[in-house]
């Protein structure tokens, strides 16, 4: 177990690529650290320089407080699961698993012991003679879990280790893997672009877009604070409906001009997020979580009209997909909409003047396509960003 | 709309044989075709074991059953100090095991530092191989005449006349084809194993041997085995470079039972080619099993 500090690390590849930029990150002892973003973002090659699979340009990397730079990857004492697992398909299960130890000349004994331990916490004990071409895709994600946990290495690296599994597996595997690191307590950084894994598994999520790191925070911090429109955009299914309006401030009298429509905003918000002052008059990008959106109306929500696009009832609630007159955000300092599924697919199919945003409603409300509803928004909720710099308003 | 699933009513052929033309374009050629292939690859095998059997010295009018068949061609071989046929049986045997398990290692090494290194002048020495080998081994004849004259001065044991020598000569000119060919097969191997051995703990030593040389095993047999046939079959450098009769392979000695010297001898001739292809197919058969391809099934991917 050890502590793992990148401080200004920077990555540039021998074509000019520059995939990293001044990385600095301070995983302490035992944490489960996120990195997330989406394809391209210098998340795998950060994961890459920290197990020594790739060089480091320039920068610091220590682990447990050594510099390891330049130290062969099998001497920084680390274990790493690939997207792909990697296993080793002439051996069998328990071959794959004591792989690690066996070059490392323990004891026959002592390693049939560990791998036979590592198998009964993984399930795996029936699978033992087994090669990797005869077991299911979960049961080769286990193994390569399996390689790793037995090593009593000091840092766990997992590169999207779920991302070839079906959805059920995976949810099921994403609980397993958080609770199997919790158990063991290793330091661990774990890559993904799927951002239901990264609210779920870790301590912290580092957020990141092409090679630098936007924001690093617990989970709900990061739901709740977003320090920026990108990460605002990317963190959250649905994601935050993101929109420019116009400020008005008239003493402590605030309202957002949004298209034609004018919505007026809850003093609080003023008191909150004192440098909005410094913009009134101005545009700003405004942020909607789609639980902050109501039916019905309550002390304290601001009326909203908005035109029905999609009503999705899912079951447990309705994912209303909505129009609204206005001027949407620039495309390009959002998320790849790629990396994050359906929903996202949906709210961008807007074209032109339309903002299109998702609300969730309880369940079993009937919308229809075309019908321009009334909503409620909780305004002390809404996010506030600078149009130039991207910044969150505070 | 609901999507017709029951297949279509076959045409009934009960009772009613097709025309013989139809079958023909449809099934016949292929049959005429697989005869004829069979024929060209087994006549000659016939012929020649044939030729074995008996004393007739004119093989062309012989026919295929040998009216006496006989040993006495084997008997020859073995009893001729002239000829000393088992001793051109071990060396061809050696010679040809040692180098191609030479060529083997040595092409793999190449091939695995030049699928999974990145070095300057990586890409111009792979061209390089490859141009080389472009030019057939006895244009070099002379050049290697020379050398090898020159090193007989110097280190008799691998020089002209010596079997040493002659396998270093077979070696340095299998290497670039083979090496190609292995890298190909590497390439395939995904990184990510290397990877992964890599951060557990492997050298670049252990990854070779336990790792891509097991994954490799079809190819390294395919290499091994044509490196094999290559060099029993090779006449024209054994030729110039072996003199003494107790040094000749197979191919130069049993080269002088046909030529002016002995002739009209087809039929030890036979006799001694037929038992220099048992151990060809008996590699054959035994490295049949290894070249099997979907080793790396189930490395990677769910």
């Amino acid at each position: 177990m050890a502590e793992l500090v990148l401080t200004d690390i920077d990555k540039v590849y021998d074509n000019g690529f520059h995939a990293v930029k001044d990385l600095s990150i301070d995983v302490a002892d035992g944490e489960f650290l996120v990195l997330v973003g989406p394809s391209g973002c210098g998340k795998t090659t950060a994961l890459r320089m920290i197990a020594g699979l790739e060089d480091i340009t320039d920068g610091t990397l220590t682990i447990g407080g050594k510099v390891m730079n330049d130290v062969a990857p099998r001497e920084r004492n680390i274990a790493m699961v690939f997207q792909s697992y990697a296993l080793y398909p002439h051996m069998t299960v328990a071959e794959n698993i004591g792989f690690g130890l066996a070059l490392r000349h323990e004891p026959k004994a002592e390693v049939t012991e560990k791998v036979n331990r590592a198998a009964q916490l993984l399930d795996l004990v029936p699978f033992l003679k087994r090669r990797p071409r005869q077991l299911s895709g979960g049961q080769r994600q286990r193994v390569a879990m399996g390689r790793a946990i037995i090593r009593d290495a000091e840092l766990f690296l997992m590169d999207e280790p779920l991302s070839n599994l079906d959805a059920k597996l995976r949810v099921q595997m994403r609980a397993e893997i958080a609770s199997l690191q919790r158990q063991l307590g290793i330091t661990t950084v774990y890559v993904t672009h799927d951002q239901v894994e990264a609210m779920t598994m870790g301590h912290r999520v580092a957020v990141m877009r092409l090679g630098e790191l936007l924001q690093i925070a617990p989970p709900q911090e990061l739901y709740d604070r977003p320090d920026n429109v990108f990460v605002a955009g990317f963190i959250g299914t649905p994601p935050m409906t993101l929109f420019h309006a116009g400020l008005t401030v008239d003493g402590d009298d605030i309202r957002l001009k949004v298209g034609p429509q004018e919505l007026p905003v809850s003093r609080e918000v003023l008191d909150s997020r004192p440098s909005l002052r410094d913009k009134a008059g101005q545009e700003v990008i405004v942020g909607m979580r789609a639980e902050d959106v109501y039916v019905s109306d309550r002390e304290g929500l601001s009326p909203l009209s908005i035109s029905v696009v999609l009503s999705e009832a899912l079951g447990p609630s309705v994912h209303l997909t909505f129009g609204l007159e206005g001027t949407p955000v620039d495309e390009s300092r959002l998320g790849s909409g790629l990396d994050k599924g359906d929903e996202a697919e949906v709210t961008r199919l807007g074209h032109g003047k339309e903002i299109q945003g998702v609300a969730v409603f309880p369940p079993r409300l009937k919308f229809t396509t075309g019908d321009i509803v009334t909503v409620y928004v909780d305004s002390t909720r809404l996010h506030f960003f600078d149009v130039e710099t991207g910044l969150a308003l505070r | 709309m609901s999507i017709d699933t029951s297949p279509a009513p076959a045409p009934s052929l009960k009772g009613r044989r097709r025309p013989f033309r139809q079958w023909f374009r449809v099934l016949g050629w292929r049959h005429l075709v697989a005869i004829v292939a069979i024929a060209f690859a087994i006549l000659p095998v016939l012929w020649v074991i044939s030729a074995a059997f008996t004393t007739d010295p004119t093989i062309s009018g012989g026919s295929l059953l040998p009216r006496e068949p006989t040993t006495d061609n084997f008997t020859t071989l073995f009893t001729n100090p002239d000829q000393p046929y088992l001793k051109w049986y071990l060396n061809t045997m050696v010679l040809a095991a040692l180098v191609s398990f030479f060529t083997v290692l040595i092409a793999a090494s190449a091939a695995y530092a030049f699928s999974r290194f990145r070095f300057k002048g990586r890409k111009v020495g792979m061209m390089f191989l490859l141009l080389v080998q472009m030019f057939p081994q006895f244009l070099a004849l002379v050049a290697i005449y020379l050398i090898m004259a020159q090193i007989s001065d110097v280190f008799g044991a691998i020089g002209l006349d010596t079997l040493a020598g002659l396998g270093l000569v077979y070696l340095g000119g299998s290497m670039g084809v083979n090496a190609w060919l292995i890298k190909g097969f590497f390439d395939t191997i995904p990184m990510e194993i290397d990877e992964s051995a890599k951060v557990d703990g492997a050298t670049h030593g252990q990854v070779f041997w336990g790792i891509i040389l097991p994954l490799a095993t079809p190819v390294l047999a395919v290499v091994g085995l044509l490196s094999f046939i290559g060099i029993i079959n090779e006449f024209v450098i054994a030729s110039s470079l072996l003199q003494s009769p107790e040094k000749k392979t197979l191919a130069v000695g049993l080269y002088g039972f046909i030529n002016q010297q002995y002739s009209e001898n087809w039929g030890p001739f036979a006799a001694g080619a037929l038992l220099a292809a048992i151990p060809v197919v008996i590699l054959f058969i035994f490295l049949q099993k290894f070249i099997v391809g979907g080793l790396t099934q189930g490395s990677v991917k769910g």
